[in-house]
């Protein structure tokens, strides 16, 4: 691990000015990835900007009826706040379903949405990778890549996006607040990752010395009817091969609406807008929701080893549809 | 951990997440247990053994 110095921000304000001083700096929240990424070498910042203390760790409720969540609110305060919990439980079961107790009681939810691929070659700095080094190739293409991506891949990166909190806020909408040296903009989180086209070392759309302080829930009342699934190697403490969040709105048999993503498909937490045409106005049974699913999957680019996420997507979109549509029928 | 459970706070195995008391079933305890590194909850003494101390 190389020396590196650390500071710890009065305010939100002395923190980007300090970043957009360093461009070998990085903020600090919970560490939980960035720490660990020092250790092997991947990340070298010359200084951390602590920001962990600012005052950016509430749920409130917003005007809108909405919900706004600070950045540095933790994984497991986020998840076991109630009004989350009642309103938005797919949330919940993500944050759940996420690293351990441990790593929850640490992790934020600004730095949840910047955790690196686990993609074993970025992370070994022994070997090449577009991401960690532009320009030096991608292994992961020929290699071990069972766990990349099948949807919005490119020649460059094959990587996934490792969380799961994402995969749910995407299906809600969620807006990402950021706060920078030009002031104050919010960003859809559909938009805020990135797909990885030949710059493949930019996950997000955020500029050096951005600082993200908020994530706003817009309200959606159906939301209440939502579930996370998650299919992993193991039952737990392990990252997703593929999951699923979804909320469904259906009333008389008929879906009036839906909110739809994976997990582990991409370079981004997937949001899947041809499925959720494909259900709107159509009856709930399982063969729209297959018909759904393989709409979302006609675009499914596999690797040699990963062409079992394409029916494994499918399988698991269906099942979670099946289980909220006969929520709503109990 | 086990104060958490007496606060109503879910686990990913948890069928009710609004639930205002969690109840420490042997799944419960296994997968609040996961993470430690020593990954304990896979000895099998160790699941009852806390659950004798919830009791």
């Amino acid at each position: 691990m190389k020396p590196f110095r650390y500071e710890r921000a009065g305010d939100a304000a002395a923190a980007i000015a300090m970043l957009s001083q360093e461009p070998a700096g990085a903020f600090l929240a919970g560490g939980t990835n960035l720490v660990d990424l020092m250790k092997l070498g991947v990340a070298q910042p010359q200084v951390l900007i602590d920001i962990s203390h600012l005052p950016y760790n509430r749920v409130e409720p917003l005007d809108d009826g909405g919900v706004r969540i600070g950045a540095a609110v933790r994984n497991s305060d986020l998840a076991a706040d109630r009004s989350i919990r009642a309103r938005y439980p797919v949330l919940a079961q993500a944050l759940l379903a996420g690293a351990s107790g441990q790593l929850r009681n640490l992790a934020t939810t600004g730095g949840n949405l910047l955790q690196r691929t686990r993609c074993v070659y970025f992370q070994d700095i022994s070997k090449p990778c577009n991401k960690r080094q532009p320009g030096s190739g991608c292994p992961a293409r020929e290699g071990y890549h069972r766990n990349l991506a099948i949807l919005g891949a490119s020649e460059a990166c094959v990587a996934t996006h490792p969380s799961d909190m994402a995969v749910a806020l995407v299906a809600l909408d969620a807006v990402v607040r950021v706060l920078g040296p030009k002031g104050e903009r919010a960003i859809p989180l559909v938009h805020f990752h990135r797909l990885p086209g030949d710059e493949p070392q930019r996950d997000t759309v955020l500029e050096h010395g951005e600082l993200i302080t908020a994530v706003d829930l817009p309200p959606l009342a159906f939301a209440t009817r939502s579930h996370y699934r998650k299919v992993r190697d193991r039952a737990s403490y392990a990252f997703a091969l593929l999951s699923v969040a979804a909320a469904l709105d259906v009333a008389g048999g008929v879906v009036r609406d839906a909110r739809i993503a994976f997990g582990g498909v991409a370079h981004v937490a997937w949001r899947a807008s041809k499925a959720e045409a494909a259900l709107r106005g159509q009856p709930a049974t399982e063969e729209v929701f297959r018909r759904a699913a393989d709409a979302e999957l006609a675009d499914a680019r596999p690797l040699r080893d990963n062409a079992f996420k394409i029916p494994l997507a499918r399988n698991t979109l269906v099942r979670t549809l099946l289980d909220l549509t006969q929520e709503e029928n109990r | 951990m086990l104060r958490e459970a007496e606060a109503g706070w879910p686990s990913a195995v948890s069928a009710d997440l609004n639930a205002e008391h969690i109840t420490l079933s042997d799944d419960e305890i296994r997968e609040r247990m996961s993470g430690n590194l020593c990954r304990c909850a896979a000895y099998a003494n160790i699941v009852p053994a806390i659950a004798e101390v919830t009791r």
